[in-house]
C-alpha cells in the first residue's frame, strides 16, 4: 500500500491515542466515570485504532454523606431528565429536594437502580472513576512519540520520491 | 488534536476548583461549626464529539462535627441536626452550626459578625447564665432565678440546597425549604450543649491528601496540554519540510 496514506493513517491513530489518554484523564475526578482504552489493529487502510470502555469497577470511596450511594457490581442508576427521557448514570451523588425526591447534580431525578445478579448498593460511598493517571500519562507520551514517528516516516517517503523525482529530471 | 487539546484543558479547570474547595476547606479547618465541601464533576462527552468535564456541583458534608469543651461563657454547640438561627440589622435571617456568641450590650447574644441569636436576651443583673439542653435559658441573678427565653432550632427539609454565605453562614433558599423552628431536647431530636463548641468537620490530614491528588492531577492534565500542542507544532512543520 502507499507510504505516505500508511504513515498518515499511523499519525491520526495517534491523534485518536492522545484524544482518549486525555478523555480519560480530564475525568480522573468523575465519580462513577469509566475510562476508554485505545484498541489499535493493522488493516490494508492503514492503522486503526477502537475505542474500547473499561467497565472495571472504580474504587470506593466513604464519603459521610448519607446520600452518595455507589454501585458495588455490574449495574446503574436510572434517571429522568426534565425531558422526561431516562438516562443511566453511575455516579452516585444525590441530594434530596424539598419534596422527598433524590437528584443528581444535572437535576435529574432518581427513579430506579438496574442491577445485575449479585451487585448491591452502598451508601455513604462514592465510586470514584478507574481512571489510572499513571498509566494515562504513559499513553499521552506514547502517542506523543508515535506521531513523531509517523511524521519522520512521512517526511522520509516524502523526500525520497522528491529525490527521485529530480534525479529523472537529470535524464531529461 | 483540538479536541485533545480542550479535553485536557477542561481537566486542569477540574483539578482547579477541586483545589480551591479542598483549600476553603482546610482554611476553615479550625472554625466551630464550620462544614467541609466537596466537588463533583461530570464526564461531558457528547455525540457532537465534545471532549473533557465539568465541575457539576458543591457539596456540603453536613456531618456532625466533634463537640468539645470550649469555656466559652455563652458557647452552644448542636449535637444533632439543625441549625442557629441569627438575624442581621435589618432583620434577614441566616443559618449557622457555629454556636460562639458572646453579649452584646442590649443583652442579646451576637456571634462573631454581630448577628443576633434568635430567642433569648440576657438581663443586664445577670451574674451567670445556664442554656439546658431543651434550649431553654436561665439567668442567675442576685434576686434568683430568671427564665430569659428559649433558644429554637431551624430544621430544612433539604438543608443542602442552602445557599452558603461563606464561612459557617448560610441562607434558605426555595430549593431548601423554608426553615422549620424546633425544640431541642426532644426525644430523637437535637440537643444543645452548653459551654461546647463544635468543631469543624475537616480532617487536615484528609484535606492535606486531597490537594496532593489535585496537584498531581493538574499536572497530568497540563502533560496533555503540552502533548496536544507539540502534535500541533509537529504536523505544522509537516508542511514546511
Amino acid at each position: 500500500m502507499d507510504g505516505i496514506a500508511w504513515a498518515a493513517s499511523a499519525m491520526s491513530a495517534a491523534q485518536t491515542r492522545l484524544e482518549i489518554a486525555a478523555q480519560n484523564l480530564a475525568n480522573g475526578s468523575a465519580d462513577g466515570f469509566r475510562r476508554s482504552l485505545a484498541r489499535g489493529s493493522l488493516h490494508a487502510e492503514g492503522v486503526r485504532v477502537d475505542v474500547v470502555r473499561d467497565d472495571t469497577q472504580g474504587a470506593l470511596r466513604r464519603t459521610g454523606r448519607a446520600l452518595d450511594r455507589a454501585i458495588v457490581g455490574e449495574g446503574s442508576f436510572l434517571l429522568r431528565g426534565a425531558d422526561g427521557r431516562t438516562a443511566r448514570a453511575r455516579s452516585g451523588a444525590f441530594t434530596r429536594d424539598r419534596f422527598g425526591a433524590l437528584r443528581d447534580d444535572l437535576g435529574r431525578t432518581l427513579v430506579g437502580t438496574s442491577l445485575s445478579r449479585g451487585s448491591y448498593v452502598r451508601s455513604g460511598f462514592l465510586e470514584s472513576s478507574n481512571v489510572d493517571a499513571v498509566g494515562e500519562m504513559v499513553n499521552v507520551l506514547e502517542a506523543e512519540r508515535s506521531f513523531e514517528a509517523a511524521q519522520k516516516v512521512l517526511s522520509a517517503i516524502d523526500q525520497t520520491a522528491q529525490r527521485a523525482n529530480s534525479k529523472m529530471s537529470e535524464f531529461k | 488534536m483540538n479536541r485533545a487539546l480542550y479535553a485536557a484543558a477542561t481537566g486542569m479547570a477540574a483539578q482547579q476548583k477541586n483545589l480551591e474547595i479542598v483549600a476553603d476547606n482546610l482554611a476553615n479547618a479550625d472554625v466551630a461549626g464550620f462544614k467541609g465541601a466537596a466537588e463533583t464533576f461530570t464526564d461531558i462527552a457528547s455525540r457532537a464529539g465534545t471532549l473533557g468535564t465539568a465541575a457539576a456541583g458543591t457539596h456540603v458534608m453536613f456531618t456532625q462535627g466533634k463537640l468539645e469543651r470550649s469555656g466559652g461563657p455563652f458557647d452552644l454547640a448542636i449535637q444533632g441536626a439543625g441549625f442557629f438561627a441569627v438575624a442581621d440589622g435589618a432583620g434577614r435571617l441566616a443559618f449557622t452550626r457555629n454556636g460562639e456568641f458572646s453579649r452584646a450590650s442590649d443583652g442579646s447574644l451576637r456571634n462573631a459578625q454581630g448577628r443576633r441569636l434568635l430567642g433569648t436576651r440576657i438581663p443586664a443583673d445577670a451574674i451567670s447564665v445556664n442554656v439546658a439542653s431543651g434550649g431553654a435559658v436561665t439567668a442567675q441573678t442576685a434576686t434568683g432565678e430568671k427564665k430569659c427565653g428559649r433558644i429554637r432550632l431551624a430544621e430544612f427539609a433539604s438543608p443542602e440546597y442552602l445557599e452558603s454565605a461563606g464561612g459557617t453562614l448560610f441562607f434558605e433558599t426555595n430549593a431548601s425549604g423554608k426553615a422549620r423552628f424546633v425544640d431541642p431536647g426532644k426525644r430523637g431530636g437535637p440537643e444543645l450543649k452548653f459551654g461546647m463548641l463544635e468543631r469543624s468537620n475537616v480532617t487536615i490530614v484528609e484535606a492535606m491528601m486531597q490537594i496532593l491528588a489535585a496537584q498531581r492531577a493538574y499536572e497530568a492534565n497540563a502533560k496533555g496540554v503540552q502533548a496536544a500542542d507539540e502534535m500541533m507544532r509537529i504536523a505544522d512543520n509537516l508542511s514546511r519540510d
